[in-house]
Protein backbone atom coordinates (compact mmCIF):
# COMPACT_ATOMS: atom_id res chain seq x y z
CA UNK A 1 0.00 0.00 0.00
CA UNK A 2 1.45 2.99 -0.90
CA UNK A 3 1.83 6.13 2.08
CA UNK A 4 0.57 9.30 1.01
CA UNK A 5 3.33 12.07 1.45
CA UNK A 6 1.27 15.00 1.46
CA UNK A 7 -0.74 17.38 3.69
CA UNK A 8 -3.91 16.38 4.87
CA UNK A 9 -6.56 17.57 2.20
CA UNK A 10 -8.03 20.89 4.73
CA UNK A 11 -5.60 21.15 6.55
CA UNK A 12 -4.77 24.86 5.26
CA UNK A 13 -8.37 25.71 6.96
CA UNK A 14 -6.94 25.00 9.95
CA UNK A 15 -4.38 27.22 10.05
CA UNK A 16 -4.10 30.96 10.29
CA UNK A 17 -2.89 31.94 7.29
CA UNK A 18 -2.30 35.70 8.49
CA UNK A 19 0.49 35.21 10.30
CA UNK A 20 2.87 37.15 8.67
CA UNK A 21 2.82 40.34 6.47
CA UNK A 22 3.81 38.20 3.11
CA UNK A 23 0.62 35.97 3.97
CA UNK A 24 -1.76 39.14 3.27
CA UNK A 25 -1.88 40.88 0.20
CA UNK A 26 0.92 43.34 -0.24
CA UNK A 27 0.93 47.10 0.47
CA UNK A 28 1.83 48.44 -3.15
CA UNK A 29 1.10 46.20 -6.27
CA UNK A 30 2.17 48.70 -9.25
CA UNK A 31 5.67 48.94 -10.78
CA UNK A 32 5.95 52.44 -10.74
CA UNK A 33 4.68 52.86 -6.97
CA UNK A 34 7.13 50.01 -5.53
CA UNK A 35 10.21 51.66 -7.59
CA UNK A 36 9.13 55.42 -6.54
CA UNK A 37 8.77 53.57 -2.70
CA UNK A 38 12.25 52.01 -3.13
CA UNK A 39 13.86 54.91 -4.71
CA UNK A 40 12.56 57.38 -1.80
CA UNK A 41 13.42 54.90 0.77
CA UNK A 42 17.02 55.00 -0.85
CA UNK A 43 16.97 58.82 -0.28
CA UNK A 44 16.63 58.24 3.85
CA UNK A 45 20.20 59.17 4.90
CA UNK A 46 20.11 55.79 7.04
CA UNK A 47 19.77 53.52 4.04
CA UNK A 48 21.82 55.79 2.24
CA UNK A 49 24.36 55.32 4.56
CA UNK A 50 23.83 51.70 4.94
CA UNK A 51 23.64 51.27 0.90
CA UNK A 52 27.49 52.82 0.59
CA UNK A 53 28.52 51.43 3.42
CA UNK A 54 27.69 47.52 1.85
CA UNK A 55 29.55 48.89 -1.23
CA UNK A 56 32.80 49.77 0.72
CA UNK A 57 32.69 46.31 2.10
CA UNK A 58 32.93 45.36 -2.08
CA UNK A 59 29.52 43.36 -1.47
CA UNK A 60 28.24 43.31 -4.95
CA UNK A 61 25.01 45.73 -5.85
CA UNK A 62 22.90 42.48 -6.61
CA UNK A 63 23.59 41.71 -3.28
CA UNK A 64 22.45 44.77 -1.59
CA UNK A 65 19.47 44.77 -3.73
CA UNK A 66 18.60 41.34 -3.03
CA UNK A 67 18.89 42.37 1.08
CA UNK A 68 16.67 45.60 0.32
CA UNK A 69 14.17 43.54 -1.39
CA UNK A 70 14.05 40.67 1.18
CA UNK A 71 13.57 43.20 4.41
CA UNK A 72 10.74 44.66 2.06
CA UNK A 73 8.77 41.76 1.03
CA UNK A 74 9.68 40.25 5.11
CA UNK A 75 7.51 43.20 6.00
CA UNK A 76 4.43 42.71 3.77
CA UNK A 77 5.45 46.08 1.24
CA UNK A 78 5.69 43.93 -2.33
CA UNK A 79 5.07 40.54 -3.57
CA UNK A 80 7.83 38.73 -4.42
CA UNK A 81 7.78 38.92 -8.43
CA UNK A 82 7.08 42.78 -8.17
CA UNK A 83 10.25 42.90 -6.42
CA UNK A 84 12.24 40.76 -9.23
CA UNK A 85 10.62 43.04 -11.80
CA UNK A 86 11.99 46.26 -9.81
CA UNK A 87 15.64 44.83 -9.16
CA UNK A 88 16.57 46.29 -12.26
CA UNK A 89 15.67 50.06 -11.57
CA UNK A 90 16.87 49.61 -8.05
CA UNK A 91 19.86 48.14 -9.27
CA UNK A 92 20.76 50.59 -11.43
CA UNK A 93 19.59 53.54 -9.47
CA UNK A 94 22.20 52.88 -6.77
CA UNK A 95 25.24 52.33 -9.41
CA UNK A 96 24.35 56.33 -11.12
CA UNK A 97 24.54 57.24 -7.79
CA UNK A 98 27.77 55.53 -6.89
CA UNK A 99 29.23 56.76 -10.28
CA UNK A 100 28.21 60.06 -9.44
CA UNK A 101 29.88 60.09 -5.75
CA UNK A 102 33.13 58.11 -7.53
CA UNK A 103 31.87 54.83 -5.68
CA UNK A 104 33.63 51.96 -6.87
CA UNK A 105 31.09 48.87 -6.79
CA UNK A 106 30.56 45.41 -8.30
CA UNK A 107 27.62 45.10 -10.15
CA UNK A 108 27.50 41.14 -9.28
CA UNK A 109 26.14 39.73 -12.33
CA UNK A 110 29.03 39.11 -14.10
CA UNK A 111 29.85 35.54 -14.96
CA UNK A 112 33.32 35.58 -12.81
CA UNK A 113 31.94 32.48 -10.88
CA UNK A 114 31.68 30.16 -14.31
CA UNK A 115 34.29 27.83 -15.10
CA UNK A 116 35.63 28.75 -18.46
CA UNK A 117 35.33 26.39 -21.26
CA UNK A 118 39.22 25.80 -22.94
CA UNK A 119 39.59 23.04 -25.86
CA UNK A 120 41.38 20.60 -23.56
CA UNK A 121 38.41 20.63 -20.98
CA UNK A 122 36.28 19.92 -23.65
CA UNK A 123 38.35 17.38 -24.91
CA UNK A 124 38.72 15.79 -21.38
CA UNK A 125 35.15 15.98 -21.06
CA UNK A 126 34.05 14.32 -24.09
CA UNK A 127 36.84 11.82 -23.67
CA UNK A 128 38.80 12.67 -26.95
CA UNK A 129 42.22 13.88 -25.16
CA UNK A 130 45.47 12.88 -27.38
CA UNK A 131 47.75 10.66 -25.77
CA UNK A 132 50.79 13.28 -25.52
CA UNK A 133 47.86 15.76 -23.85
CA UNK A 134 47.03 12.97 -21.40
CA UNK A 135 50.91 12.56 -20.59
CA UNK A 136 51.24 16.30 -19.71
CA UNK A 137 47.93 16.12 -17.44
CA UNK A 138 48.79 13.35 -15.47
CA UNK A 139 53.00 14.80 -15.53
CA UNK A 140 51.32 18.06 -13.96
CA UNK A 141 49.32 16.05 -11.51
CA UNK A 142 51.95 13.73 -10.52
CA UNK A 143 54.09 16.22 -9.16
CA UNK A 144 53.14 16.47 -5.31
CA UNK A 145 53.66 19.64 -3.59
CA UNK A 146 56.38 19.67 -1.27
CA UNK A 147 55.75 18.53 2.68
CA UNK A 148 55.87 21.11 5.23
CA UNK A 149 58.37 20.25 7.46
CA UNK A 150 58.13 23.58 9.85
CA UNK A 151 56.09 23.93 12.91
CA UNK A 152 54.32 21.44 15.30
CA UNK A 153 52.41 19.93 12.63
CA UNK A 154 54.63 19.75 10.06
CA UNK A 155 55.98 15.92 8.82
CA UNK A 156 59.40 15.23 10.80
CA UNK A 157 62.48 15.17 8.10
CA UNK A 158 63.62 11.63 6.83
CA UNK A 159 66.81 12.38 9.26
CA UNK A 160 64.69 13.20 12.23
CA UNK A 161 62.81 9.98 12.07
CA UNK A 162 64.51 6.82 14.38
CA UNK A 163 63.59 3.63 14.62
CA UNK A 164 63.39 2.01 17.50
CA UNK A 165 65.42 -1.10 18.26
CA UNK A 166 64.15 -4.88 18.36
CA UNK A 167 64.29 -4.90 22.29
CA UNK A 168 62.71 -1.59 22.44
CA UNK A 169 59.71 -2.73 19.84
CA UNK A 170 59.35 -6.20 21.39
CA UNK A 171 58.83 -4.67 25.21
CA UNK A 172 56.17 -1.66 23.17
CA UNK A 173 54.49 -5.15 21.99
CA UNK A 174 54.82 -6.93 25.35
CA UNK A 175 57.00 -9.88 24.13
CA UNK A 176 59.77 -9.68 26.45
CA UNK A 177 57.99 -9.02 29.78
CA UNK A 178 59.04 -11.13 32.19
CA UNK A 179 55.50 -12.52 34.67
CA UNK A 180 55.80 -11.47 38.21
CA UNK A 181 54.92 -14.49 40.01
CA UNK A 182 51.84 -14.05 42.78
CA UNK A 183 52.74 -13.50 46.54
CA UNK A 184 51.18 -13.95 49.45
CA UNK A 185 49.68 -17.26 49.10
CA UNK A 186 47.87 -16.27 46.15
CA UNK A 187 49.22 -19.01 43.93
CA UNK B 1 16.21 29.20 -9.22
CA UNK B 2 16.96 30.95 -6.01
CA UNK B 3 15.54 34.43 -5.38
CA UNK B 4 19.11 36.23 -5.60
CA UNK B 5 19.55 34.63 -8.98
CA UNK B 6 16.11 36.01 -10.38
CA UNK B 7 17.24 38.95 -9.00
CA UNK B 8 20.74 39.05 -11.09
CA UNK B 9 19.05 37.85 -14.06
CA UNK B 10 16.53 41.12 -13.44
CA UNK B 11 19.13 43.22 -13.25
CA UNK B 12 21.20 42.11 -16.17
CA UNK B 13 18.11 42.06 -18.30
CA UNK B 14 17.34 45.68 -17.27
CA UNK B 15 21.11 47.31 -17.88
CA UNK B 16 20.37 45.93 -21.52
CA UNK B 17 17.70 48.06 -21.86
CA UNK B 18 15.03 45.58 -21.22
CA UNK B 19 12.09 46.75 -19.83
CA UNK B 20 9.51 44.15 -18.11
CA UNK B 21 7.09 44.06 -21.34
CA UNK B 22 3.80 42.54 -19.30
CA UNK B 23 4.39 45.33 -16.73
CA UNK B 24 4.75 48.00 -19.81
CA UNK B 25 1.77 46.68 -21.99
CA UNK B 26 -0.28 46.37 -18.52
CA UNK B 27 0.23 50.02 -18.16
CA UNK B 28 -1.56 52.74 -20.81
CA UNK B 29 1.12 55.01 -20.53
CA UNK B 30 4.15 52.93 -20.44
CA UNK B 31 6.69 52.97 -17.91
CA UNK B 32 7.83 55.81 -15.78
CA UNK B 33 10.34 53.96 -14.18
CA UNK B 34 11.96 53.04 -17.70
CA UNK B 35 15.85 52.10 -18.37
CA UNK B 36 15.17 55.62 -20.83
CA UNK B 37 14.43 57.16 -17.64
CA UNK B 38 17.28 56.10 -15.54
CA UNK B 39 19.75 56.88 -18.58
CA UNK B 40 18.68 60.59 -18.76
CA UNK B 41 19.03 60.70 -15.01
CA UNK B 42 22.37 59.83 -15.52
CA UNK B 43 23.00 62.31 -17.55
CA UNK B 44 21.98 64.78 -15.39
CA UNK B 45 23.96 63.63 -12.34
CA UNK B 46 26.77 63.48 -14.25
CA UNK B 47 26.56 66.58 -15.73
CA UNK B 48 25.76 68.21 -12.40
CA UNK B 49 28.33 66.30 -10.77
CA UNK B 50 31.35 68.58 -12.00
CA UNK B 51 29.80 71.66 -11.68
CA UNK B 52 29.39 70.65 -7.44
CA UNK B 53 32.97 69.54 -7.30
CA UNK B 54 33.92 72.82 -8.68
CA UNK B 55 31.64 74.50 -6.01
CA UNK B 56 33.49 72.72 -3.31
CA UNK B 57 36.75 73.27 -4.66
CA UNK B 58 36.04 77.37 -5.22
CA UNK B 59 35.02 77.59 -1.61
CA UNK B 60 38.31 76.09 -0.03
Amino acid sequence: MKTFNAPIAGANYTADIRNYPWHRPPDISNYDEGVDSLLGKLKEPETHELVFSMLDLDMPISTVVSTLMMQSISKGKFAIDLSILMAGPVARYISIIADSQNVKYDMGVGDADRIKITPTSLKMALGILEADEAEEIDEATEEAPAAVSEGLMGAPELAQITQASDDEQASMLGLNVEEEEPTNGMA
Amino acid sequence: MKFEDAVKKSIKAFMQGKAPSATTAINKDGLFYSPEYFDDLEKTLMEEAPKKAKKSTGSL
